[in-house]
């Protein structure tokens, strides 16, 4: 049996991981980077990864044609991904299955690779359960009294929701990467249901029956209705489209975004997103850039703000510089060993493959057991209107925090 | 029909499928009582009963939206006379996210709303109603509804 992975645009994570299919005996790996040029062959297995746009149409098609089964491998190809948040400025990122009609999914950012083996030999994956029910913290289903947009790591029992950190627990599978584990609320890559954001913008706002909502006498009615000034439920939550729809705007039901866009699609990801989502969406797409690319960002705000670092911190961020160049050779020998060592080092301090742990001022969860976690714990940090420069990075945030404008220069 | 007084016909044939999701106990009975009074008025709006508004949320919402109304709108009890708890506060909420999404991914934030109404005054309902048609010719206007889609 012979397997062919496509990687198509974007972060190249979920196809990195994909090195470890190397290491069965079953059936024939190859790696094609380039699909668009790829001379027709007959394939047992097609497996898609990275985001897909409609100009990629005719080399899907060509796949499909040549292909017993497609299946498509984490979020970007299955739901569109957090590249998809880009069609809130007109782009047109869409998952697998509008454009040739039907495929096999594996959710999740990253994709299990376990699930694929499975997938790839025709044996029933696993009937995971909802995150909640394998969730550790208990809930109390209390009305909000107001929205908080950074983890406080005082209280490490309480549902997250219920403490006030929009957590889209409710409306995803358990999965290997577990943010929660790691005092990061669940960001909803495996959705369990269909149309999830919309769903848990329901559930969140039943839960925020607490914070008062602006009304006004109607003129015509005589009555009281909703009134269209901002209040207190709109000023909590600035950001609705990157917390709720982060990985699945394109299979949401809602149109595509009207927004003028800059040209470029990476930044327009980027921009409008708040500034304490900025690590965690580096995180996830920037590939084998992703580790440099997020320490870069934390660490332009942290310098131009004064927040302190402690030697621990830089001790271990430099550790995670280290592996991700190891990990830039590995994926270039694609030696699956050295790919599963590396990796899980970079787990170990990082949390997961999303980076979950690494965020301003520290770290989000204890590394290892004999450290003193005070040294590195991260802080809540005020949000500081300005522009922020630094080498390759450069962005504005206005004062509720809300990136302005951004600009990533390659490598 | 005071709105047809100033909202112009090429817009009025726009609107197609207006739905109010009217709760049970005031929203419904003012449309009751509107009925009674032979009260007029426009032709687009479909009303669907709901036993509170509470049941209405972005699903409902969205799903009314995506199957061809051109807005959507809730009328329920007065603000504190919910006849089960607050049904009525808690679907405000969501409607108030909703337009905020909207907002956010550049569309107009009108043609979706939440209103108020008493069973016994059928004003209030056709008042609510004329205000949702005014809307929605704003947003019409300003060519920002889900049709124009680009």
């Amino acid at each position: 049996m012979n397997v062919r992975i496509f990687q198509f645009n974007g972060c190249n994570k979920c196809f990195n991981e994909t090195i470890l299919l190397k290491g069965e005996s079953k059936y024939k790996v190859e790696f094609i980077q380039d699909p668009q040029n790829w001379k027709e062959e007959k394939t047992d297995v097609s497996v898609i990864t990275g985001f897909l746009l409609p100009d990629n149409k005719e080399a899907l098609n060509k796949i499909k044609k040549n292909s017993e089964k497609v299946i498509a491998y984490g979020n970007c190809a299955t739901t569109g991904g957090v590249f998809a948040l880009a069609n809130q400025k007109g782009h047109k990122v869409s998952p697998l299955n509008k454009i040739i009609g039907d495929s096999i999914n594996i959710n999740g950012c990253l994709g299990e690779i376990e699930e694929l083996k499975l997938e790839i030999v025709d044996k029933d994956l696993p009937n995971l359960k909802n995150l909640c029910i394998v969730c550790g913290r208990r809930k109390t289903c209390d009305y909000l009294d107001d929205v908080k947009r950074q983890i406080d790591l005082d209280d490490t029992e309480t549902c997250f929701n219920d403490l006030g950190y929009l957590c889209n627990g409710f409306v995803s599978r358990e999965c290997k990467e577990r943010c929660i584990d790691y005092n990061a609320p669940c960001r909803g890559c495996k959705p369990i249901i269909e149309r999830s954001g919309i769903r848990m913008l329901g559930m969140f706002g039943t839960l925020m029956g607490n914070i008062e909502v602006a009304t006004e006498h109607s003129e015509k009615g005589a009555t009281d209705k909703l009134a269209d000034k901002d209040d207190d439920v709109t000023e909590n939550l600035p950001d609705i489209v990157g917390n709720f729809f982060r990985f699945t705007l394109p299979t949401s039901g809602l149109p595509k975004g009207r927004i003028p866009s800059n040209g470029n699609l990476l930044e327009d990801v980027f921009t409008g997103r708040l500034i304490e989502e900025l690590p965690l969406i580096s995180g996830l797409l920037g590939g084998d850039h992703s580790i440099s690319l997020t320490l870069k960002i934390i660490e332009t705000y942290e310098e131009a703000n004064n927040i302190e670092v402690s030697e621990q911190t830089k001790k271990y961020r430099h550790d995670l510089l280290k592996l991700e160049n190891e990990l830039k050779k590995v994926i270039h020998s694609k030696d699956p060993d050295q790919y599963k060592k590396i990796t899980e080092e970079i787990r170990k301090i990082a949390g997961n493959m999303n980076l979950s742990n690494v965020f301003f001022g520290g770290f989000r969860s204890q590394i290892d057991g004999n450290d003193n976690f005070e040294d590195y714990k991260t802080h809540v940090f005020d949000v500081v209107e300005g522009t922020y420069k630094n080498g390759s990075v450069e962005f504005t945030i206005d004062p509720i925090g809300i990136v302005k404008e951004i600009k990533i220069k390659e490598g | 029909m005071s709105e047809c007084e100033y909202i112009k016909p090429e817009v009025l044939e726009k609107m197609e499928n207006i739905v109010i999701f009217m709760c049970n106990e005031c929203g419904q009975g003012s449309a009751n009582t509107a009925g009674v009074a032979r009260m007029a008025y426009n032709p687009a709006i479909r009303i669907v009963r709901v036993q509170c508004t509470g049941q209405v949320g972005p699903i409902q919402i969205m799903d009314a939206l995506s199957n061809g109304a051109d807005a959507v709108a809730c009328v329920g009890c007065c603000l504190g006379a919910c006849h089960f708890f607050n049904g009525n506060i808690l679907s405000m909420h969501r409607i108030k996210l909703m337009k905020k999404l909207f907002k956010e991914l550049g569309y107009s934030d009108q043609f979706v709303n939440q209103y108020t109404s008493r069973a016994a005054e059928g004003e209030t309902a056709v008042g609510d109603f004329e205000d949702i048609v005014e809307r929605l010719a704003t947003a019409i206007r300003e060519k920002r509804t889900f049709k124009d889609e680009c």
